[in-house]
């Protein structure tokens, strides 16, 4: 957890007991805003919710610019962060195999234990894929061996390739946010549901 | 005024200011003398044969080691997927790229410790990152990782443990048994079973 667990100033089993509370935190709100009802993220794909890209768009924007201004006035040097790093193609088949599942199943990882917590049983059916999967990833890892390593990257920046400064980038990814947002609500009075 | 519009017109201005200051560039990289010999004192150079064997035998793609040797013993021998950038042409510019970077974990080598180590001090000094020594050199790995010895019977269970791991590095990275199966002379078939060190795993997110 953040400086605290590198730097070994709180030990290990104290990082997971913290991260066990922030996990019951979180998965709270998760419960409380609707996310444990798997019509909220299929919901995305159809137009008529568009609150999960809403909540993720504006956490990412918000964490973005926090970093950003932080970075600015010297309280956090942006090189020490860890970035999960890049290996393209499994990325992108990974991608593809995890948005399938979100509309298929109407579950995220996270949200699909949101959903069992309150004994929903798509949720568990959910879940119950998710460890198939787990179980087939794993045990035919030699098979998938080449493509999960292959075309490794590091970890790049978008604003680094397109050769514009982070705050650059930053402002024009807050714009296609704000238009995203506008773009996501005039498609849930197109494509209305009735309540649920 | 409507709350998101307020928001967003507030969301714009904080990407305006952001996308008009100069970037924070100040990288806080370059080390004291004192800095330098705590880095030495605690030996944070040093990547022990164990798991650059085990990298190389995942081929792990963050892997990327360095001979510093002359070319002679360069193409005399060299550890697999390994570079020569000879100690006397660590600062041309061609290498500035490979030393340089934030991607992959460079590994120095040269016979023993000295050379390898004289690169890592050069390089560090001029505050590049993820730059390693191989502990004990080339000498060490032959001793190590392609030749291990059979620890004492009376060792603790961990010495036969990193007994076991070493040799079945060494097996999958060509060295080790060659000298037993011409003794045996029975040819063998069978890959033998590549057990590989636990790698502390980072913490990774998800929604």
């Amino acid at each position: 957890m953040g400086p605290l667990a590198p730097n070994e100033l709180i030990s290990e089993n104290t990082n997971l007991f913290l991260a066990f509370i922030i996990g019951i935190g979180f998965g709270f709100v998760l419960e409380q805003s609707g996310f444990s009802s798997s019509r909220k993220l299929a919901g995305v794909f159809y137009g008529y919710d568009t609150v999960v890209l809403k909540v993720f768009f504006t956490a990412a924007i918000t964490a973005m610019l926090g970093l950003l201004f932080f970075s600015l006035f010297g309280w956090v040097d942006l090189n020490l962060i860890y970035v999960n790093p890049t290996y393209l193609y499994s990325a992108i088949v990974g991608g593809i195999i995890m948005g399938a599942g979100f509309i298929i199943g109407g579950y995220c990882p996270g949200t699909s234990f949101c959903g069992a917590s309150i004994g929903k049983l798509d949720a568990f059916v959910f879940i119950g894929g998710l460890f198939i999967g787990v179980m087939i990833f794993g045990a035919g890892f030699s098979i998938w061996d080449d493509l999960y390593l292959a075309k490794f990257l590091g970890s790049p920046k978008i604003s680094e390739s397109l050769g514009l400064s982070d705050g650059l980038f930053g402002l024009l990814l807050i714009l296609a946010a704000l238009a995203m947002f506008w773009v996501a609500e005039w498609a849930e009075k197109k494509f209305p549901r009735e309540e649920y | 005024m409507k709350p998101r519009l307020i928001l967003a017109v507030f969301l714009v201005t904080l990407g305006l200011i952001i996308a008009a200051v100069p970037q924070n560039k100040t990288r806080q990289y370059k080390l004291t003398a004192i800095e330098l010999l705590d880095e030495v004192n605690t030996r944070t150079q040093f990547i022990t044969p164990e798991v650059v064997a085990d990298m190389l035998v995942k081929k792990d793609p963050t892997l990327q080691l360095i001979d510093v040797r002359s070319q002679d013993e360069f193409e005399k021998f060299s550890l697999s997927g390994a570079i020569n950038i000879p100690i006397s042409n660590l600062l041309s510019e061609s290498n500035a790229d490979i030393l340089d970077q934030e991607v992959k974990m460079n590994i120095f080598y040269s016979n023993g410790t000295l050379t390898a180590n004289e690169a890592w001090m050069i390089t560090r000094q001029l505050g590049y990152k993820n730059n390693y020594v191989l502990e004990g050199g080339l000498n060490y790995w032959f001793e190590t990782i392609l030749n291990p010895q059979k620890p004492a019977s009376t060792s603790p269970d961990e010495e036969f443990a990193k007994y076991d791991f070493r040799k079945s590095a060494g097996q999958a990275l060509g060295g080790g048994t060659i000298s037993i199966q011409s003794k045996e002379a029975t040819p063998s078939s069978a890959k033998p079973a590549i057990k590989t060190a636990p790698k502390k795993k980072k913490a990774a997110g998800g929604c």
